[in-house]
């Protein structure tokens, strides 16, 4: 593989990202009080999961935190959130929309 | 006639002694979640599955009576969780046993022994308190079931019935109930639980009554300092097991080589990812204040996963 087509696909891939980054919707930042184990993360992941609409999740167990990204166009409320998260078995301690990046 | 009488006089013995070893590692653990031979109040999502598989290694023998038994209980315990709601679990727990027994009888060494389905539990969990804070959180939580009949009781082999203990299953319905509380934190987490197994009878025998109390204490060893995401938890495990069993009732009359109260000490490890948990652990009798010729445990050595599905 010469130069010239390393670059292209190293554009092509970049665009791939770019466009898939963009296409994300809103991202929501959930404080889960009482998760202290991996093992009752992965509970909480699968009921959020099921939301309708979900793209990703991005659990922090040492900050209590599951940052939770829609898909593009669709938005996640507050109760369905806290729905989900007492399903797990535990409690919704803070909910609120967060830019791209600041998911901490 | 003499002969009969011997081999009733040392199945019985053995029944006794083994009946507080049998009940007192058996009958009062579960299989859901954080302690190793016991229960936890942590959840089980609802709608969620749970799995469990435990291979556990019995063995017993250092016998104050003439037999000189020596008993051998290979069991792998198959326990599937399921979450009704966030508060409400069911649990069933399938055993396989496999169970060897020798002793000298009649003046010649003989082995006897059994395998199959052993005795299913059943039993519901409900969280009745629950305090979530950042990081930690304490529950409590009542249990209940009931131990079925499901093995078979009535295996013979040459040199007749087996002996009770050595029967796959009890063949009576055994109900149980206790509390289990649970403290975890990031770094560490405390259970403890009592509980109560009431042992019916069958076929004119009953095992004693267990009560137990039980405590767990779960370090995290590795990794030191949490970073981002949820990396997995190596545990080390320190748990204390105090069992009290009353005596086996047969043909109408308590046994005198039966119950007692032991204490067990159970250092292990415990790997913690989201998905799955894969454990170990020895269960090592410090205190056996058992009646009659009742035998004592040498050991218990456990090890299996958990599964999240």
């Amino acid at each position: 593989m010469n130069t010239l087509s390393r670059f292209a696909l190293a554009i092509l891939a970049t665009a791939w990202f770019t466009t898939a980054a963009l296409a994300a919707g809103p991202s929501y930042r959930l404080e889960v009080a009482g998760l202290a184990c991996p093992f009752c993360a992965y509970g909480i992941e699968k009921k959020l999961n099921a939301v309708k609409g979900v793209e990703r999740l991005e659990t922090n167990i040492k900050e209590g935190t599951v940052i939770v990204t829609m898909k593009d166009g669709v938005t996640l409320d507050k109760a369905t959130a806290e729905q989900a998260v007492k399903d797990a078995g535990f409690t919704l301690n803070g909910f609120k929309q967060v830019s791209p990046g600041d998911s901490q | 006639m003499t002969s009969e009488r011997t081999t009733l006089r040392c199945t019985v013995t053995f029944a006794i002694g083994f009946a507080l070893q049998l009940v007192a590692m058996g009958v009062l653990r579960e299989a859901q979640a954080a302690p190793m031979t016991f229960n936890t109040a942590l959840p089980v999502a609802d709608g969620e599955f749970i799995f469990r598989e435990q291979a556990i290694l019995e063995q017993s023998g250092n016998d104050p009576s003439s037999a000189a038994r020596d008993f051998t209980v290979w069991s792998a315990v198959s326990v599937l969780g399921y979450g009704v709601s966030a508060d409400v679990a069911l649990f069933a727990a399938v055993p396989y046993v496999d169970k060897r027994l020798k002793l000298t009888e009649s003046g010649s060494r003989r082995a006897r022994g059994a395998r199959g389905l052993g005795d299913v539990r059943l039993f519901g969990r409900y969280t009745a308190f629950r305090k979530d804070w950042p990081g930690h959180t304490f529950r409590i939580a009542p249990f209940a079931g009931v131990e079925t009949p499901t093995g078979d009781d009535d295996r013979t082999d040459v040199f007749g019935r087996l002996p009770a203990d050595v029967q796959p299953g009890s063949g009576s319905w055994d109900p149980f109930a206790g509390l289990v509380l649970t403290y975890q934190t990031l770094d560490y987490q405390i259970d403890a639980q009592a509980g109560y197994q009431a042992n019916t009878k069958a076929n004119g025998f009953a095992f004693g009554d267990v009560a137990q109390l039980d405590a767990s204490l779960q370090y995290r060893l590795w990794p030191r300092a949490l970073g981002p995401g949820v990396p997995g938890f190596l545990y080390g495990v320190l748990e204390a097991n105090l069992v009290h069993n009353d005596k086996n009732e047969s043909g109408g009359a308590d046994d005198s080589s039966s119950g007692g109260t032991s204490l067990f000490l159970v250092p292990g490890l415990q790997y913690v990812s989201k998905r799955w948990i894969v454990e170990a652990a020895v269960q090592v009798p410090v205190l056996q204040r058992l009646n009659g010729t009742a035998l004592e445990n040498d050991y218990v050595v456990r090890a299996g996963f958990r599964v999240n599905f």
